[in-house]
């Protein structure tokens, strides 16, 4: 029996060669009785059996080392900070530090008067309900604004005649609802500028999900000139490079309402 | 340098010390320009990439969670070195190969000796054209799939994508890869050759 009503894709074959097909026993199966299927498996296999893992050429015992001396100059000075925590570290010090910090509590807490029942509750920030919330979430825009340039660089870089976006259209597609939340909780926050640049990037995103996945030179041209139009590369930069300034800043006292 | 070694070296990286942190370069250097080269293909490109990783990884030390694997979070950040380097550079970061005659008569695979030899050199500059042909993102996921032996999964974690863009980028590449060495194929292949 060689015909079958469903053959395997050539993508379920591919997985099928790295041993990541979602059903290996039936695809086994299937190769088993399937001529064509069979033939075409093969096809793929010897190609990827000719293309080798190429052989990094041998690095000595001392090459960590002088990967070390190379870069040590390159290191960005250390802030004050980190001393004080190299100091603290010592663990004499840090033992003493952590008994004359407990005793001080718990004085501090016998005595100090404590804070009025019906006081306002304190906000953090706008974006979140802690520092710690806040810096993790501006962590994670920043990562989402960088995923995202990557598929809007990878899209102007195209190049001719390939102008397949399919990969591009599948990974714009797994920014698009992260994006709308990231978006939602900036509006909800007052943060207009970031809100309006996660929506003009939303749009593009869904231009890019909706378009066809073979882009005719013409349409890809289209693409780019709104990509130019927009700025979007530019305020997702820009957008990017604030929010990590805004993380590595040290802790201001934060803002009561 | 055993694992207590290690964590404390970690720990005191993490605190700012520059000579800890020198340690675990000198640990984990090996393996990052080996990853490095598989990528580019390029001992230079590879080196830069090394350099470039380490220094991200300083300045996002503090990023790092302690209970995460140290190995796992840098073999991550030279991945993505490497992505940003092949983009930076451009996707043809070979010299592009002459196009292949494919008129011209192909020497049997399966002979031993000089021939086999320069059919070898031949399908490995080929490759290597086909490769630097791909996207970043597509020649990286091919790379950690095909060369690193990473699952979708893990090449999801490694350069921060969804399932779907990891899975259609290996399919491109090899979809590429397969046009390119298509003549070589039928050569290997007599049944194919009628």
């Amino acid at each position: 029996m060689t015909m079958h009503a469903s053959h395997c894709s050539d993508d379920d074959l591919i997985l099928h060669f790295y041993g990541e097909s979602a059903n290996p026993a039936s695809t086994h199966a299937h190769l088993a009785l399937c001529r064509d299927c069979r033939a075409e498996y093969e096809a793929i296999a010897r190609t990827l059996t000719m293309v080798a893992t190429p052989a990094a050429p041998e690095r000595g015992d001392l090459y960590g080392l002088e990967v070390w001396q190379r870069i040590r100059p390159l290191l960005p000075p250390p802030d004050p900070w980190s001393r004080f925590w190299r100091v603290l570290w010592n663990p004499l010090t840090a033992a003493v530090a952590v008994a004359v910090f407990t005793i001080a509590a718990f004085i501090a807490g016998r005595y100090w008067p404590s804070a009025e029942a019906g006081a306002p509750p304190t906000r953090s920030a706008p974006f979140a309900q802690s520092a710690g919330d806040e810096r993790a979430l501006t962590v994670a825009l920043i990562d989402h604004l960088e995923r995202s340039e990557r598929v809007l660089l990878d899209l102007s870089n195209a190049d001719y005649p390939d102008v397949d976006v399919s990969v591009e259209q599948a990974w714009a597609e797994d920014l698009v609802d992260a994006n709308r939340l990231y978006r939602d909780a900036a509006a909800q926050a007052g943060e207009t500028t970031t809100a309006s640049v996660l929506d003009d990037l939303e749009r593009t995103l869904l231009d890019i999900v909706h378009a066809p996945a073979t882009l005719t030179p013409a349409e890809l041209e289209d693409v780019r000139a709104r990509l130019d139009a927009a700025a979007l590369l530019f305020k997702v930069r820009v957008l990017s490079n604030e929010l990590r300034e805004r993380e590595t800043a040290p802790l201001a006292p934060r803002k009561t309402l | 340098m055993d694992a207590s070694d290690r964590a404390t070296a970690l720990i005191r990286a993490r605190q700012g010390d520059e000579e800890a942190f020198g340690a675990l370069v000198q640990q984990h250097s090996r393996k990052v320009f080996q990853l490095a080269f598989r990528m580019m293909r390029n001992e230079q490109d590879a080196e830069d990439v090394v350099q470039e990783c380490f220094l991200r990884a300083y300045r996002q030390l503090g990023r790092f969670e302690a209970r995460a694997d140290f190995g796992t979070w840098l073999y991550r950040i030279a991945a993505n070195c490497a992505v940003d380097m092949m983009r930076t550079r451009g996707h043809r970061m070979n010299a592009k190969a002459e196009p292949l005659d494919e008129t011209a008569p192909l020497p049997e695979v399966g002979r031993p000796g000089p021939e086999r030899l320069a059919v070898s050199a031949e399908i490995d500059r080929l490759v290597n054209d086909a490769l630097a042909d791909l996207t970043a993102i597509e020649r990286a996921a091919f790379t950690l799939r095909h060369h690193e032996g990473r699952s979708i999964d893990e090449i999801c974690r490694t350069l921060n994508l969804g399932k779907s863009a990891a899975k259609h980028a290996v399919f491109r590449a090899v979809r590429k890869l397969r046009t390119t060495l298509a003549p070589f194929r039928i050569a290997a292949d007599p049944g194919l050759q009628s």
